[in-house]
C-alpha cells in the first residue's frame, strides 16, 4: 500500500496509471513526474522502494497542487468571480453555462435535469 | 484566439483621457462611457465609470481584480425575469 497526497492508495497498476487517482494529476502530470523521479513507466506501484515513494512524495508536494488544496483554490477562483459581478460570476451564480454556449437546447450538465413545462406541446 | 501580446491591451483613445481628466480634477464622479470594449487598466482602480449597456450607464466601481477584463462584463445587456411557465407553475 503507497499512500501519495493523503488519501490515494492505488498498487498493482502501472505508475503513471496510479498517480492519475489523484485529484490534479493527469496523465500529462503524472509522466513528468515519473521523469522527474527517474522511474520507468513500466513499473507498477507495489514494486517501488520506500525511498521511490517518498521521492515521488516530495516532488508533488513541492511542484503539484493537488486534492484539497487544488479543490479549495477552485471554488476561490469561482468564487471571485461570483464576488466581483462580472459576467462570468453572474452566470456561475445562476448555475448557467460560462462560456459563451447557447442555451436555447442543450446546456444540460449546469441546468441539470430537464423540467417539464405544464401546458407545452403543439 | 487570445490577442497578441505585442500590441497591448486595447482601449479606446477616449476612456483614456476621461479617466485622466478625472484622476486630474480628482472628482469621483461618474464617467460615463460607450466603449463596453476597452480593457480595464491597472490607472483606472478606484475610478468609478458609467458602462454603457444599450439603456443606460451602469456605475461599475474598478477594483483590482477587474484589471484585464473588458469593461462590458460588468454591465449586463440582458434582463431575464423568468419563464411565464416557471410563474404559473408557482402560483399553483
Amino acid at each position: 500500500m503507497a499512500r501519495i497526497a493523503g488519501v490515494n492508495i492505488p498498487t498493482a497498476k502501472r505508475v503513471p496509471i496510479a498517480l492519475q487517482y489523484i485529484h490534479g494529476i493527469g496523465p500529462a502530470v503524472a509522466d513528468k513526474i515519473c521523469e522527474a523521479v527517474k522511474i520507468d513507466a513500466t513499473r507498477r506501484v507495489n514494486e517501488l522502494s520506500d525511498a521511490e515513494v517518498l521521492a515521488i512524495r516530495e516532488y508533488i508536494d513541492a511542484n503539484v497542487t493537488v486534492e484539497g488544496d487544488l479543490r479549495r483554490e477552485v471554488t476561490m477562483n469561482i468564487k471571485r468571480l461570483m464576488d466581483l459581478g462580472c459576467y462570468r460570476g453572474l452566470r456561475h451564480r445562476r448555475n448557467l453555462p460560462v462560456r459563451g454556449q447557447r442555451t436555447h437546447t442543450n446546456a444540460r450538465t449546469r441546468k441539470g435535469p430537464a423540467k417539464a413545462i405544464a401546458g407545452k406541446k403543439k | 484566439m487570445a490577442r497578441s501580446i505585442w500590441k497591448g491591451p486595447f482601449v479606446d483613445a477616449y476612456v483614456l483621457k476621461k479617466a485622466e481628466a478625472a484622476r486630474e480634477a480628482n472628482r469621483n464622479e461618474v464617467i460615463k462611457i460607450w466603449s463596453r470594449r476597452s480593457t480595464i487598466l491597472p490607472q483606472f482602480v478606484g475610478l468609478t465609470f458609467g458602462v454603457y449597456n444599450g439603456q443606460k450607464h451602469v456605475p461599475v466601481n474598478v477594483t483590482e481584480d477587474m484589471i484585464g477584463q473588458k469593461f462590458g462584463e460588468y454591465s449586463p445587456t440582458r434582463t431575464y425575469y423568468g419563464h411565464a411557465a416557471d410563474k404559473k407553475a408557482k402560483r399553483k
